[in-house]
Order: C-alpha cells, then structure tokens, then sequence
C-alpha cells in the first residue's frame, strides 16, 4: 500500500509541469483569438480592417450551429485553408495542445450559446 | 589656420570611431532599460506572465537585431508594434467618439490609450546609442536558434510576389502591416524588418516562434523551407522601399 501511495505521489509530481503550463479557454481565448474575433467574440477584432475575410462572428448561434465540434477543432488546430476557409486564420497547433483546443470548442459554444445543428 | 582644418578634418573622420569611447553601454543598459524591459531571459512561460510584459525583451537582443538599426533607433526612438507589445492593455470594443466609424459603418476593436499617442522612451546621445548597441549585440544566448540558419539570396521574388506570399498564402497580413496604415495591428511592423532584424533571426523566428517566445501570439504558420527563404528576401526587399515618399 505504501509503495503504491508512494508510485502515486511520484506519478503526480512527474506530471504537475505538464498540467501546470495548460492555460485556460478564457485565457487562450483572450491572448490568442480575440485579436481578430473580437474582445466582444462578435468578429471585429483590432486587426480586420484591411481583411479581405471579416474573421468568424462566434456570438453568431445560426452559422456556428452549422459547424460541427470536429470542424472547428480542425480550424483551429490546422487553420482556416484545412476547411477550404481563409489562409487569414492560421494554424494554432504550435500554440495549444490538443487539450486546449477542446476546451476552446466548449467556450465558443457558450460563447455562441449553440450546438451543431445536425 | 592649416592646423586648425586639419584638426578638424581628423575630428570628423575620427569621431564616429570613437562615438562610444567613455561611454558604458552595459551600465546605461541596467540603468535606464532593465525597469521596463527583460535583460535576463527566460521569456514568459505562462499567459500570465506574457500579460505583465511591458517591454520587448532584449535578453537576446544579439541575436535578433542588426547593430545599424539599433543605433539609429535609440537615437530617436519610434513604436514598432502599432497595438504596443502588449496589445491587450491597448485595444477597446468600444470606439470612443474622436474614432471614424462611419467610413466602413463596422464597429471593430480599435487603438486605445497610449498606443494612440507618440512613444515614450528614453532617447540617447549617439555616443551612448553607440555604447548601448554594443552591450545588446553581446546578448546572445539563443545562438542554437541560428546556428546552420542562413538567407539563399537566390530565392528572390518580387515585391508582388512577396505580398501574395503574406497575405494569401500564410495570412500574415491579419496582423502585420507591410506599409504604413496596412496590415494588422498586433504583430510588428513588417515593412521596417528587413532593416531591424537579422534574416538569421526572421528565418528562424517565422519558422518556430515559440522557440524563441513560448507564449507569443504570433502562430507557427507551417511555412515551407522555399517559401521562408522569399519570405525573409521579401522582407528585405521591402525595407528598401521609401514608405516616406509615397505618402
């Protein structure tokens, strides 16, 4: 029993790093998306002016609701082009793990306050 | 009277060599930057940490910058980032009344607060400007990142051809701009970079810029080998352009 308390306490240890430096939805959200999405989550972000794609509206229920959970981790993931969407949404798979996309997925269904609709 | 020019002729020819002569780049370094920008390194490791950054962090400046720049810029010092390098504390959703909204009829983020106004920062003597650069190009921690990472000149392309590459193909322009007003304002300007940055340090940033700051918001945008190399040309190429004269 010792030794597996032991093995536990180790294990958790070896993996506090790794959980510690998965950052928050809110936050990933924040520093990462809302320069073109908006603080607002709307799509007017500081960066569209001279966009030639205005990026995603994600308070928008009837579009989001038309995209499945699977395809916007994609987009997020491998970036606009992977869904023969703008190259302006780049490829974030270098900046959140898999983890963090997922998380991303759930907030900007609350942010959409939607499902996908099939 | 002789005397006199030719002693002048030699103060001239001499003194840009001894611009830095008495001067101590690494004390004014500690004493007037350490305050607001990172010496030391590492560079944030967490969200939080990015967010207290209040300044670029110069703990590789020998490895990013070229000396030229750097002695010209602390001269008289201009932003480089338009939303400031810490965009969050600088934009506002709700466009205060002086912004024109109306051209467009969209209400998007805009620039707000000291972003807004001419930046403040120290302003040095050349002397001094000198002695500084000279202590940034000895902070080269991060020579792994560049080591084997060398600019083909062979890769050209033109300037069209380069745009296409930014804005098309890998969408930098979302948050760069490639002239002055144009692009995004969250990045660094791009049309000043060629002149600014080593191409070393561009090949190997836009390649992997979590390599050299893990939490930017700048994204690894998968750029291949070829394309990287007419990337950095590009960006040479267009730091030649007199921006000044065409506006």
């Amino acid at each position: 029993m010792n030794k597996y308390l032991l093995s536990m306490t180790l294990t958790s240890l070896l993996l506090l790093p790794a959980i510690s430096q998965a950052e928050t939805a809110a936050d990933n959200y924040k520093t990462y998306c809302m320069q073109c999405h908006g603080m607002q989550g709307n799509g007017m972000g500081a960066n569209i002016q001279d966009m030639s794609v205005q990026p995603r509206d994600h308070t928008d229920a009837k579009t989001m609701s038309g995209r499945t959970d699977a395809e916007l981790f994609k987009v997020i993931k491998e970036g606009g082009l992977a869904i023969n969407k703008s190259a302006l949404m780049p490829p974030w798979d270098s900046t959140f793990t898999d983890n963090e996309i997922h998380d991303l997925v759930k907030y900007l269904r609350k942010l959409c306050k939607c499902k996908h609709a099939g | 009277m002789k005397h006199l020019i030719l002693l002048s002729f030699l103060a001239v020819v001499i003194s840009p060599a001894l611009a830095s002569a008495g001067e101590d780049g690494g004390k004014i370094l500690r004493a007037q930057c350490a305050s607001c920008h990172d010496l030391k390194g590492p560079a944030p490791q967490t969200i939080r940490e990015l967010w207290k950054r209040d300044a670029p962090d110069l703990f590789y400046a020998g490895n990013k910058f070229r000396r030229e720049w750097l002695v010209q810029w602390l001269q008289k010092p201009i932003r480089i980032r338009p939303a400031g390098v810490n965009y969050l504390r600088n934009i506002n959703s709700t466009p205060p009344s002086n912004q024109n909204t109306k051209k467009t009829g969209r209400k998007y983020d805009v620039l707000w607060g000291s972003v807004t106004k001419p930046l403040k920062h120290v302003k040095l003597s050349r002397a001094k400007a000198e002695a500084v650069a000279d202590a940034l190009m000895g902070l080269k921690p991060h020579y792994s990142l560049v080591a084997g990472v060398k600019l083909d000149a062979s890769k050209k392309v033109s300037l069209d051809q380069g745009e296409v590459l930014i804005d098309k193909v890998y969408g930098c322009l979302s948050c760069h701009f490639i002239e002055p007003g144009y692009g995004g304002y969250t990045g660094s300007e791009l049309y000043t970079a060629g002149k600014r940055l080593q191409p070393e340090f561009m090949l190997s940033y836009i390649k992997r810029p979590k390599n050299w700051d893990p939490k930017i918001w700048m994204p690894n945008g998968n750029v291949k080998p070829d394309d990287l190399q007419k990337i950095v040309n590009y960006l040479i190429l267009l730091s030649k352009e007199d921006f000044n004269a065409s506006n």
